[in-house]
């Protein structure tokens, strides 16, 4: 959790230049100078974003993803190449340091050129696989576009991105998309660090065109299981979003003219410019980014009862480390949205909410936090509650992994000890200890009495000597 | 004692009023030497290595001792410790005899209030001499109620002072509870002897406070709890029930049950547990013999006699079958399974192996007697018998004592500690009726008439008049037989010989608490080729690099033998510790230990564990390691967990328990192994490396590690620690991980065969 949260710190501090949450520096890997020129509305849009734009090629020998140890940029933005590997600078290991070291990733592959077995291997590590042949494209006749692909039926047409519901849509455009020779992508499913962005339509399967038969026997995917556009969240939040297809970043798709082969459609402008600007916002953290603000915790009994409606809460104990059991306690969290450019107030997706959990091995409460207060840039969640009647050291443990949004893991750790021996109700309060509290009295009274009368009455004299 | 009569003037010394203060200043001088032989014999372990606690429960003592002078009474009284038995705490102040810390700290504030700063530590490691030296005061004065020689009480404090079976928990440093609660006992028996003597409210009142004080200091008052009453029960079978143990019995009962109560940890259970029952029936019994004994005192008739004995053995009986009742229902608590160790020593290892598992309860071997009590071991039965021959009420309860103490000691070796006294004591009886016959240097007089009468006057009479009674008056020379030491010979052989046998009764004594007793066991000690002492301190270094490295609340998961040491030494919080409250809690860090790492790391995350510290002896040859404790925390767990670990898994097909080439894959893929033997192959050429505790050779290939990556390792690899890694942060499984960074290529998914899954969002 520190990583991003330095990130987030660094962010703040190069707020003037970068609009990026974690810092500005962007490296892109491009093979050939002479592409660069194909994606000039991209680099403009990403410039005017506030991205220093570092642009290498993967064969250049001062490619270092690393300074001192450290990642020497916070994002990547690594293009199609035609070599087989991607050289000594991009190697699977370090990629996955890279991006342990909380730094970003966009992939971008095209069906064009074969994939490097590299980056094969290091999508195999996040459990995506890709097509064996290497070659493979996503084919969708009923979802091509008519003007560009008459033919090929190999650039689809997809409209903005959908999502259940609960889970924030970040790259939601007007219109439709075009993704001209795709690399469908086929995710795992035990990862839950993965998720889908943009799947391919039902119709669609993987094809190789360099197999040159009529019908394909056993495709790769087909449908909805083939995916265009995924996204991988990394625990660190470190992002990873792979591209089937670089073509539909390129210039010529981002003002081209597209038209689906469905009577009545009409020709119109992809919209490809603004998903192009969405994705990469997303990936290199300009969105759904989380940060963690002040969290409170003390108790809310006694004097200090609903104290925290008032501003005395600065006076308290706040944040004690010890409670006892069965203490009311308030606990809140202020949590703020990034929004492109600055702050905002967190709110969850509809259907979603924040939650706590008090937990000691198991959970002993799992509440749902409640939006108490807005400041101009984040939004205070409390609970209250009452601690469990079990000693132990226990964690306020607020955890928030959802698909798009960095991770929020707050634990705090606070020990919960026993009632101390002048805690318990006295005796004389315990209405069922009254005939005992009688009982020891009447003894004590009675042996008084005994002494007393036992002192002054004086035995009379024996008069017949008992045997 | 003997003295020369032949010095002119020395009469009057010797003699009369003065010769009584004479007496009473030698005696109290013997007494403060033999103190100071005491307490100096038990200084070694502080010469040899340092001002140290030793072992494993003193250092939690010496811990608790530290928070009672830094935070005062109260909050000791109420203590939660969060930094053992996480995640689950312990009501320290709750569960624990105070009565050690609380004496520490009365000395700690004494010492300060007369202006003497004396550091907590060192109170702490001398408190168990400096009462030594009370015990064998306290022994003295329970001898002297035993025997009429003046010289029994002064031999039973010297064996007490240097006997090796008391020593071997009393060294400087063994700050135990142990280290006060012999005086205690000693000492609550001397007051019951005085208050059954003399029928005082005053003694009995005295021994029920001392009582209270040995029951807030250790455990082992339940020895009190219920020999006293024994005693009690015994003297009434015997038809010796008298006002004096009357009021003796209940003085105590009552006084000492409700001093007991306050300590929080005994609470309610002298009037709910099973093992205090005895005391609350004899009480019982008590009021009922004394109505009984009332009314035989009103109404002579002697069928009104038996009817009341008849009556007294119904009430008993409904009260026995009463407590039955109430034990088989649950109101009294049925008895712990300690107690029931004491009847079957296989029970434990049954039932409660965590109570087997500890060196100290196991069956005692006989050479221990020999090694711990020395001579006295044979002239204990000697002092036994003596008390047979003058049977007093006094008397009764040695021999009970001994009867009771000495089948203990066969059970479990720690209760050698509760033999100790009453050897000592019996021993002392035996050896001063030997030296007070054979070391008086007048011949003994004739026998004549007034003498006879008188009976008691001379020692030599008594006995004579006791031959004669006892021996048939058959034979002429029996008839009045001549009793009695003449020859100067034999006195001196006899004299010589006890005298030597005690000169080598001293030297084993000091050899073997030189050589046995003064290990602080947390500093080991070798010696080097050429006989200079070589110093192994792992465990210290290893403790520091944790108090050094980690952080504050980094929690390190060991074998509980290690958490009081690690809560003291390295400051860090532990899982389980030396306490045992919770038998799963141990169980789980038993299943953590001797699964594979895929079952160990989810119960190490759920635990929150950032360390795990294992005890590895193979390098140096040392023996007290873990992979020699490991079958017992496979069996603590396998009584939890029967159907995940198994103990029949870490043997091999011919029942061994191996760790080389032949162990079994439960064996080699247990943590516990893995982290044993990691790594361990460098040091040694390639195939070559050796165990040298096990003695065998160790697979060529070693174990390999996913979850946990090494920290630290000591000096001579006595301990090693390693830290527990992070998820991955690309959620692949550990072995996954370390499989990529390796450069193992991965299987791809799309060739595996079978159906294809499906991804569902």
């Amino acid at each position: 959790m520190r990583l991003p949260l330095l990130g987030l710190l660094l962010g703040l501090l190069s707020f003037v230049s970068a609009l990026s949450a974690s810092g500005s520096k962007l490296l892109v890997v491009i093979e050939d100078e002479a592409d660069k020129g194909k994606y000039s509305q991209f680099w403009t849009d990403l410039e005017n974003r506030g991205f220093q734009l570092t642009y290498r090629s993967p064969k250049d020998a001062s490619l270092s993803l690393f300074l001192h140890g450290e990642p020497a940029y916070s994002h990547l933005l690594l293009l199609p190449v035609r070599a087989k590997g991607l050289g000594p600078a991009l190697t699977p290991n370090l990629l996955v340091d890279f991006v342990n070291g909380g730094s970003n990733v966009l992939l971008a592959l095209s069906g064009e050129q074969s994939v490097p077995s590299a980056i094969n291997s290091l999508l195999l590590e996040l459990d995506i696989n890709l097509p064996a042949d290497r070659t493979s494209l996503v084919v969708d006749h009923f979802n091509f576009d008519s003007k560009s692909a008459a033919e090929k039926h190999d650039v689809i047409l997809l409209p903005s991105p959908e999502f259940k519901k609960g889970v924030k849509n970040y790259f939601s455009v007007d219109g439709l998309i075009a993704f001209p020779r795709a690399v469908g992508q086929v995710l795992g499913n035990a990862s839950p660090l993965l998720s889908s962005v943009v799947k391919a339509p039902s119709t669609a399967y993987v094809y190789n065109p360099k197999e040159e038969g009529e019908s394909v026997e056993d495709p790769f995917a087909t449908g909805s299981q083939i995916n265009i556009v995924s996204a991988f969240q990394a625990r660190n939040s470190a992002r990873f979003t792979v591209l089937g297809s670089a073509e539909a970043l390129e210039d010529k798709w981002f003002s081209a003219s597209v038209q689906l082969p469905v009577p009545g459609s009409k020709a119109e402008k992809s919209s490809n410019k603004a998903f192009a600007q969405k994705l990469s916002a997303w990936t290199f953290m300009e969105l759904g980014v989380l940060k963690v603000g002040q969290i409170q915790h003390y108790l809310n009994e006694g004097s200090q009862k609903g104290i925290s409606n008032t501003s005395e809460v600065a006076s308290i104990d706040v944040n004690p480390e010890i409670y006892r059991i069965k203490n009311d306690v308030h606990y809140s969290i202020e949590l703020s949205e990034w929004e492109i450019d600055h702050w905002a107030p967190f709110s969850p997706p509809q259907g979603d909410s924040l939650q706590l959990e008090f937990s000691m091995l198991s959970p002993f409460h799992r509440l749902n936090l409640q939006p108490k207060a807005q400041t101009a840039n984040s939004t205070i969640y409390t609970s209250e509650f009452k601690l469990p009647d079990q000693h132990g050291i226990f964690n306020f443990f607020v955890e928030y992994r959802r698909p798009f949004f960095t991770n929020v893991e707050e634990k705090r750790t606070v020990t919960v000890r026993h009632f101390a021996h002048d805690e318990w109700p006295r005796s004389y309060v315990i209405s069922g200890a009254w005939p005992w509290i009688s009982g020891i009295w009447v003894t004590v009274g009675g042996w008084i009495v005994f002494v007393a009368l036992w002192l002054y009455s004086k035995p009379a004299e024996p008069k017949v000597k008992t045997r | 004692m003997a003295v020369d009569t032949a010095v002119p003037g020395a009469d009057f010394f010797f003699k009369g009023e003065s010769g009584r203060n004479t007496r009473g200043l030698l005696r109290l001088l013997i007494l403060v030497t033999i103190a100071a032989a005491a307490i100096a014999a038990r200084l070694f372990s502080v010469i040899r290595f340092e001002s140290i606690i030793h072992e494993f429960d003193p250092w939690f003592n010496f811990r608790a001792t530290k928070y009672l002078v830094n935070h005062g009474f109260y909050k000791f009284w109420d203590w939660f410790d969060d930094r053992t038995w996480h995640p689950l705490g312990r009501v320290t102040g709750g569960t624990l005899y105070p009565g050690l810390m609380v004496t520490s700290g009365v000395i700690y504030h004494l010492l300060r209030f007369l202006t003497l700063p004396v550091d907590i530590r060192n109170i702490c490691v001398l408190l168990a001499p400096a009462f030594s030296g009370l015990t064998a005061w306290a022994s003295y004065l329970l001898t002297s109620e035993m025997s009429d020689s003046p010289s029994a009480g002064l031999l039973a404090a010297v064996f007490m002072g240097i006997t090796p079976g008391y020593i071997s928990r009393s060294v400087a440093g063994s700050y135990d509870n142990e280290a006060i609660a012999i005086f205690l006992l000693v000492f609550t028996f001397f007051l019951w002897i005085k208050a059954v003597k003399q029928g005082s409210i005053m003694w009995g009142a005295l021994c029920a406070l001392f009582y209270g004080y040995m029951v807030s200091a250790w455990g082992g008052y339940v020895f009190i709890t219920n020999l006293l009453p024994l005693h009690a029960f015994v003297l009434i079978c015997m038809g010796r029930f008298s006002a004096r143990l009357y009021v003796a019995f209940t003085t105590w009962y009552a006084l000492g049950t409700l001093a007991s109560m306050q300590i929080p940890f005994v609470g309610f259970l002298p009037i709910r547990n099973s093992d205090h029952m005895s005391a609350l029936g004899v009480f019982g019994l008590m009021q009922l013999v004394g109505f009984a004994e009332y009314i035989r005192h009103q109404l002579p008739s002697k069928q009104f006699q038996t009817l009341l004995r008849a009556m007294v053995l119904v009430v008993f009986g409904l009260a026995f079958g009463g407590l039955v009742l109430l034990t088989v229902s649950g109101v009294v608590a049925p008895w712990s399974g300690r107690f029931y160790s004491l009847w079957d020593t296989g029970y434990a290892k049954i039932h409660i192996p965590i109570i087997a598992s500890v060196s100290e309860h196991q069956p005692t071997a006989w050479p221990a007697f020999f090694f711990d009590l020395n001579m006295l071991i044979w002239l204990f039965p000697a002092g036994v018998y003596m008390c047979f021959r003058n049977l007093k009420d006094e008397q009764v309860f040695i021999v009970i004592y001994a009867v009771l103490a000495s089948y203990f000691a066969g059970v479990m070796v720690r209760l050698m500690l509760t033999l100790t006294p009453i050897v000592c004591v019996a021993a002392a009886m035996a050896l001063s009726q030997i030296l007070d016959q054979f070391l008086v240097a007048s011949q003994p007089s004739e026998p004549t008439e007034s003498t006879k009468a008188n009976g008691n006057a001379n020692g030599n009479a008594d006995i004579k008049d006791k031959l004669a009674a006892a021996i048939p008056e058959s034979l002429r020379s029996t008839k009045a037989p001549l009793v009695g030491i003449y020859s100067y010979l034999s006195k001196s052989v006899i004299t010589g010989a006890v005298t030597a046998y005690l000169l080598l009764f001293v030297l084993h004594c000091t050899w073997v608490t030189s050589n046995a007793y003064s290990s602080p066991s947390v500093v080991l000690a070798s010696r080097l080729p050429d006989g200079s002492q070589h110093i192994i301190d792992d465990y210290r270094e290893a403790y520091y690099w944790l108090r050094q490295n980690t952080k504050e609340d980094a929690k390190v998961m060991s074998w509980w033998d290690y958490g009081y040491q690690i809560g003291g030494m390295a400051d860090r919080p532990t899982l389980v510790d030396n306490n045992t409250w919770n038998n799963t809690h141990i169980a789980t860090v038993g299943k953590a230990m001797s699964s594979r790492e895929e079952v160990s790391y989810p119960i190490m995350r759920q635990h929150e564990v950032d360390y795990v510290l294992v005890v590895f002896g193979g390098l140096l040859g040392y023996s007290g390691d873990d992979i020699n404790k490991f079958l017992w925390m496979v069996r603590i767990a396998e009584g939890i967990w029967p159907d995940e670990v198994k103990e029949r898994d870490f043997f091999t097909a011919r029942g061994e328990y191996r760790v080389d080439d032949e162990a079994t894959p439960t064996m080699r893929n247990s943590l516990m192994y893995k982290m044993s033997y990691y790594n361990y192959n460098s040091l040694f050429p390639a195939g070559q490396a050796t165990d040298r505790v096990r003695g065998s050779k160790l697979p060529a290939q070693g174990p390999e590690l996913s979850t946990l990556e090494e920290a630290f390792t000591s000096e001579n690899w006595i301990i090693r620690i390693y830290k527990v890694k992070d998820l991955d942060n690309l959620g692949r499984s550990h072995q996954e991980a370390v499989g990529f960074e390796k450069g193992n290529k991965r299987k791809k998914a799309g060739k595996r065969r079978g159906p294809r899954t499906l991804r569902v969002d």
